[in-house]
């Protein structure tokens, strides 16, 4: 049996690895995100509500709902958990190690590798694509129109807005630079299904993806990816966002060496796991919005 | 000498039981008897088979204008959502269920002493106003300190009710 939903929100971490890059990377979404955790703190956070009774019920509703299968909570739980690629062991040891106020991220430098352009031009489309489809099975697709459900994507807000801006600073500009939106587009233009099936996060999500095979599966990907380019320069541009600029903001909790922001890059990937924290808090908030609307 | 080795063998291995059981077992949840009872079947114990589907509920949503937008947020069986917001920000969410999945919902209108638009009408903690056309309940909840209850009674009337009730 998985996991409840309530101990899922009751055990997100108020202090790790994780949380110190959210709050470092603020400056990228300003105010969006407070570490929301515990279910019934979530449950009265989104609500307003203090009746303990309403309070049981809310979340027992939501409890009924996350569990039934045939409504895609769990499906998009998994997939969040799944994108992330966390070494738990290293983020532990990473904090443990921590200088003064800064995570000695130096000395793990020999324990990171890179990689290469095409492998993180993958993760980064991968992780684009997860979002859309943990999106879809969490929210369906609302409304009438098209310009309907990009009006409810563009409701990104609060957690969802911090985990995209993440995104963009950690899997875009750290490890592929300021044209890491052309870079990747190049980039998985270029990428054949063999290579793509060689990814170990593609294998794990493949059934989720739409697309009969490796090569429409890749295409889907592409176009997803093309589809957000505009909104990711978007976000780049309003505020202004540079390599030099994530690094910089990431010194208030970690030791950075410019000239191997690559490494950071790695380094982040390997010991955060900013989709499954900022996904749960997602889900949580939709599922209770549902759940209090249905009671 | 050796029953006393025994004995503090026996406490010792004792407390290291108590400790690890300890450990392990999570500590109960005022939610846990909500997750055994769903969690007996894998899928419709929370939304009917026979619900109504969240896109037929679309069109019956208030119109948006007169400086309000009307953003859909949720489309599952059973259940669609909008944000009601101005000027960027949320005032109210917008919501129709089928209550088929939640018999309690519609159970708690038979108490309502009053109605909006000639349908029973509650109001449910801090921020909730609803009322129920045949099986689907409508709700306008607050998001905001300045949406009031007569600004939630407001927006439920401007739902297309008598087209819901139709529906069902």
């Amino acid at each position: 049996m998985s996991k409840p939903i309530f101990d899922l929100v009751d055990d997100l971490p108020t202090s790790n690895m994780t949380v110190s890059l959210l709050n470092a990377l603020d400056f990228a979404a300003p105010g969006q995100w407070q570490n929301l955790v515990g279910f019934v703190n979530t449950i009265k956070a989104v609500t307003g509500e203090t009746d303990e009774n309403l309070i049981q019920q809310i979340g027992d509703r939501a409890v009924y709902l996350y569990n039934d299968r045939s409504q895609g909570y769990q499906r998009a739980m998994w997939l969040y958990q799944t994108v992330d690629s966390t070494d738990k062991a290293l983020g532990a040891a990473a904090l443990a190690n921590k200088v003064g106020d800064s995570v000695g991220f130096l000395g793990f430098l020999k324990n990171v590798t890179p990689k290469a352009d095409k492998a993180q031009t993958i993760d980064l489309c991968l992780k684009l694509v997860t979002e859309l489809i943990a999106f879809c099975q969490i929210n369906g697709i609302p409304g009438d129109s098209i310009g309907d459900f990009v009006a409810s994507l563009g409701e990104y807000s609060g957690e969802s807005m911090i985990r995209m801006a993440a995104l963009v600073c950690v899997d875009g500009l750290l490890p592929l630079g300021p044209d890491f939106i052309q870079r990747a587009l190049s980039s998985i233009s270029n990428t054949t299904p063999q290579e793509l099936e060689k990814s170990n996060t593609f294998r794990n999500i493949r059934d989720d993806i739409p697309g009969q095979d490796s090569g429409s599966k890749l295409n889907f990907i592409g176009q997803s990816f093309d589809s957000v380019k505009g909104w990711m320069s978007n976000l780049v541009a309003n505020r202004d966002l540079s390599p030099q600029k994530v690094a910089t903001n990431l010194q208030s909790f970690m030791q950075v060496a410019d000239d191997k922001l690559d490494y950071v890059a790695a380094f982040l990937d390997v010991s955060t796991n900013y989709y499954e924290h900022t996904g749960t808090q997602t889900l949580a908030r939709r599922l209770i919005e549902r759940a209090v609307a249905e009671i | 000498m050796i029953p006393g080795i025994r004995r503090i063998l026996a406490a010792l291995l004792l407390s290291v039981f108590l400790l690890t059981t300890a450990c392990t077992a999570a500590p109960p949840s005022r939610f846990d008897q909500a997750q055994q009872e769903s969690s007996r079947q894998r899928s419709g114990q929370a939304v009917a088979k026979d619900a109504t589907q969240g896109s037929e509920f679309n069109k019956f949503f208030p119109a948006p204008g007169g400086g309000y937008d009307r953003v859909y947020t949720q489309e599952k069986k059973g259940f669609a959502e909008a944000n009601l917001k101005r000027d960027g920000k949320v005032l109210a969410q917008l919501a129709v269920s089928d209550t088929t999945s939640t018999p309690g919902a519609a159970a708690k209108f038979s108490n309502s002493t009053r109605q909006i638009a000639g349908y029973p009408a509650v109001q449910i903690g801090n921020s909730q106003t609803a009322v129920l056309v045949g099986k689907y309940q409508v709700k306008v909840l607050s998001k905001d300190p300045t949406f009031t209850a007569a600004d939630r009674e407001a927006w439920i009337k401007k739902f297309n009710l008598a087209g819901l009730a139709k529906l069902a």
